[in-house]
């Protein structure tokens, strides 16, 4: 089934409203002062100038926070170093904000920013893990620059890597990418007495306001956020950011509607990345070709502020892949560096975990002189559920369905016939990849359950609300479809209100691919105790018992009786739904070919089967599955955010400097899907919006690693992504040139 | 400085900064929200209008740029009943938009090429390169590609 979109008629005339659309009589622009200096001391910060500026109303600084409570913390970790909202005596990542200037308009703003004098005195940085590491003194005076060390698993017995057949050990990086939502983060405050109102291009609206409330010490009952379109988020826009802390301490001062549109630059500079890990795997396995045992080291590059210090322990719970291993053991360091705040992307955590186990699998394929797809067959968890070492139980699938279905899309013989043609007779070297995954979706506990309640009204609609919020994902269209479909009423009937923290009371967002599984389920449920309600209060009212009372499509009828059940309006039922999480999972496949002069990589077929349990709109799963693909693909050949010896960032020409994938870089595509249930949620339903992330990078660079290896002198351990002609270049000729 | 253009049809004359870009003025001065500003440098194409019936990137001209020219943005692709464009509809129909950031740039970039010629949507690799001028960061641009080709046959 695929819905004609309820969202797409404000959208295509130019009618939506985003943030920056909004028209709130009064509003102020709001600029922030960045340094693009990753580390220095903050020696001082000449306001004086840009106070005195046409149309310029404030200028904030830290000085001006003193009643300000830190910025929230979104991972619960001890002994974490407080997050100003902005800097007060240290300047820790570039683009971090020392001020804020709020002016008539953002072009005064901006001329206002321009002219804060900050004095800086700059020391040396910390771009990555390993530095930071290797530093003299900590980041935060007082603090451990680890500001997490977990292991999952059982370390593996040292009996096991001195029994295999074969052990192979590989340093992987996973580069630091921006999300780039096309809407970057946007906010507007409207002080009200004892309050705010809160615009906000937001994924969790109900954190925004609790995080919003503890910070300027209000109830939360006095902040209202309200989410209107989004464009875009991708794990970028969870958190309480210190910008939205400090808009909202302007609007409150200066008592006046306050907006800041993050533009471009400021994004690439200063907003969340995503991965960013460098990681250590070691993999063993028996002369049959059984995986006996995982280890994985991950140093995570977490940035200046350890706001998603939990998401690198993802990689961990993943690093058993798709593989029955009896041995997987996983640390995990979360490492302060002198960049922005590492954070959720697409995938977050799963991606990287899913990246080092498929790499593996080939390398142990290939010192074992086994097939690659053989190897990930005989490995394959086949019983559910299962009870992985590090910690997660699968719930259902079939594994090996689903590498079948690829194989049939892929046609691997007809291109391995193809390589060794090429590699007899010469031509572009042509390489074969695949990559299995699984994933998690619905979060972890603690997002494990949301809220929805259905009212029926007088009018004879019906309003369904749940604690999700759309950026993007077709919930107009889609969450109305499933009241309805449990109401047996026409989907125009049911309107859908989510995304507003005064209409729905709670709820966790849209992240974690948790909407359908975990919001759909909860509207479901609210959807069927509506219609129980309504029996119960015909069968009150007509003083029958409720089993004679039936339900039809918004009619109750019990003998000669009936009655609309707008005409028992007001009449509401909530429903609270919780669950484990449920595991996605699937297989890709890559072909592609390399030009040998010019070291550009050309995906000549690109293969994603994957098993989204029960699918309810298939043309909404299909759109997540080709929108992460695209960002795979981005990952595995574009996307880099470069830093400089400090954690600068090196994208001086913006968006030409970050290379997203256009419409002319998507190679052909064969997708397909399998269905198996999910067993803990009354839909079926695992989360669809991650898995090409996911799968395709692993599968890309298992291809290319493939073709470099029929290349004398190629060094395929030198291939790192993302993989730019430059880098497979010089794997290519071995390093050597 | 008075600039005056014609705006989805109708005249109109602004008072502006010469610095300000013809994007800043149809949002903040005319109300044109629906030109949508991704990048403000030039990239991503979202804030691509038609001038003179040429898709440009409204970020990157001078409001003074378009003096006494026509301007379309995508309030402007709407009949006057409330008809939608035949690329309105497909791009709906072939699920051409998430989030729908991107959208009124690919309309008005599609819009202007299909224009001036028709025939640009049967060649795959003309298509991409295209579309390739703007960016969508949530579809994968399939439905994008398909849209283009909907309303053509439309
Ligand atoms: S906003 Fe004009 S090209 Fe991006
Ligand atoms: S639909 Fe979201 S950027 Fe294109």
């Amino acid at each position: 089934m695929t819905l004609a979109r309820v969202e797409d008629r404000r959208l295509v005339t130019g009618r939506g409203r985003f943030v920056a659309d909004l028209v709130e009589p009064g509003c102020l622009e709001a600029a922030f002062v960045r340094p693009r200096v990753a580390h220095a001391d903050l020696a001082g910060l000449d306001v004086t100038v840009a106070r005195s500026m046409p149309g310029v109303h404030a200028v904030l600084t830290a000085d001006d926070l003193g009643g300000v409570d830190d910025v929230p913390a979104l991972f619960g970790g001890d002994d974490l170093p407080p997050w100003r909202p902005l800097v007060v005596d240290r300047v820790r990542h570039a683009g971090e904000p020392v001020a804020c200037v709020v002016a008539d308009d953002r072009h005064r703003a901006e001329d206002a920013a321009g002219a804060v004098v900050p004095d800086l005195r700059e020391l040396p940085g910390r771009p990555d893990a390993a530095t930071a590491l290797a530093a003299d003194a900590p980041l935060y005076d007082g603090h451990r620059d680890v500001v997490l060390d977990q292991e999952l698993g059982e370390p593996v017995a040292e009996a096991t890597w001195a029994d295999a057949a074969v052990v192979v050990e590989t340093d992987l990086r996973q580069q630091l990418l921006a999300p780039t939502s096309l809407e970057a983060r946007a906010i507007l405050v409207r002080p009200e007495p004892g309050g705010l109102t809160v615009w906000c291009s937001h994924q969790y609206p109900h954190a925004l306001r609790d995080g919003l409330a503890a910070a300027l010490g209000l109830d939360t009952g006095a902040v209202r956020v309200v989410v209107p379109d989004v464009g875009g988020a991708f794990g970028g826009k969870s958190p309480t950011f210190p910008e939205y802390v400090v808009v909202a301490v302007a609007a409150q001062r200066l008592r006046r509607p306050v907006r800041w549109v993050e533009d471009r630059t400021e994004a690439l500079w200063a907003a969340t990345r995503g991965r960013g890990q460098a990681q250590r795997l070691r993999m063993a396995a028996d002369a049959e070709g059984r995986i006996t045992a995982i280890d994985l080291h991950v140093d995570a590059a977490i940035g200046a502020h350890p706001v998603g210090a939990g998401i690198p322990v993802q990689t961990g719970l993943a690093a058993s892949g798709a593989y029955a291993v009896p041995e997987v053991h996983a640390r995990i360091r979360a490492v302060l560096t002198t960049t922005a705040p590492t954070f959720a992307y697409r995938g977050a955590g799963r991606p990287e975990a899913a990246y080092a186990v498929e790499r593996g699998v080939d390398l142990l394929a290939r010192r074992l002189g086994l097939d690659a797809v053989e190897l990930r067959r005989r490995n394959l968890v086949r019983d559910f559920p299962h009870d992985t070492p590090t910690g997660r139980r699968y719930d259902s699938g079939d594994y090996a369905a689903a590498l079948d279905r690829a194989l049939e899309l892929l046609e691997p013989d007809t291109w391995r016939a193809e390589q060794a043609r090429r590699r007899d007779e010469g031509g572009r070297p042509l390489g074969v990849g695949v990559a299995c995954y699984v994933e998690r979706s619905g979060g972890e506990p603690g997002i494990l359950e949301e809220y929805a309640v259905v009212e029926a009204r007088g009018d004879g609609g019906f309003v369904a609300g749940v604690g999700t919020s759309s950026t993007g994902q077709s919930h107009e269209t889609v969450f109305p479809a499933l009241v309805a479909g449990v109401l047996g009423v026409a989907p125009d009937r049911v309107r859908l209100v989510e995304g507003d923290t005064a209409a729905v009371p709670e709820g966790h967002g849209s992240f974690a691919s948790r909407s359908l599984q975990m919001g759909g389920a909860a509207l479901h449920g609210a959807a069927g105790a509506l219609v129980v309600a309504a029996r119960e209060r015909a069968a009150a009212d007509w003083g029958v018992d409720v089993a004679h009372v039936g339900w039809d499509g918004g009619t109750l009828r019990s003998g000669e009786r009936e009655t609309s059940v707008a005409a028992l309006a007001p009449l509401c039922a909530e429903h609270r739904f919780s669950s484990p999480p449920a595991f996605p999972y699937g297989v890709y496949g890559a072909v592609v070919e390399i030009d040998p002069e010019l070291g550009s990589v050309d995906v000549l077929r690109l293969v994603a089967v994957d098993d989204y349990g029960t699918v309810v709109d298939h043309g909404v799963v299909h759109g997540q599955t080709l929108g992460s693909l695209t960002q795979g693909l981005g990952q595995a050949l574009y996307e880099d955010v470069p830093l400089d010896a400090d954690g600068v960032p090196r994208l001086e020409q913006g968006l030409l400097d970050y290379l997203l994938p256009t419409a002319a870089e998507i190679p052909p595509l064969r997708l397909d899907e399998t269905a198996v249930p999910a067993p803990d949620n009354p839909l079926g339903a695992k989360g669809a919006g991650e898995a090409g992330c996911i799968g395709v990078p692993p599968a890309v660079v298992n291809a290319v690693a493939d073709a470099l290896d029929g290349v004398p002198g190629a060094d395929p351990s030198l291939l790192a992504m993302p993989l730019t002609p430059a880098t497979v270049w010089n794997a290519l000729w071995g390093g050597a040139r | 400085m008075r600039i005056g253009f014609t705006l989805d049809g109708r005249d109109v004359a602004v008072d502006v900064e010469p610095r300000r870009t013809l994007a800043d003025v149809l949002r903040d001065d005319l109300g044109q929200t629906g030109v949508h500003l991704g990048c403000e440098h030039g990239v991503c194409g979202t804030c691509t209008v038609l001038v003179d019936g040429e898709p440009v990137r409204a970020c990157l001209q001078l409001t003074a740029q378009v003096a006494r020219r026509h301007v379309r943005t995508v309030a402007g692709l709407e009949g006057p009943d409330g008809a939608l464009d035949p690329l309105q509809e497909a791009f709906s129909t072939e699920r051409g938009l998430q989030c729908g950031f991107c959208t009124p740039g690919f309309l008005m970039l599609l819009r202007g090429a299909l224009d001036e010629d028709p025939t640009v949507v049967d060649d795959p690799a003309r298509l991409d390169a295209l579309l390739a001028s703007n960016l969508c960061r949530c579809t994968g641009y399939e439905g994008i590609r398909n849209a283009a080709r909907r309303a053509r046959d439309s």
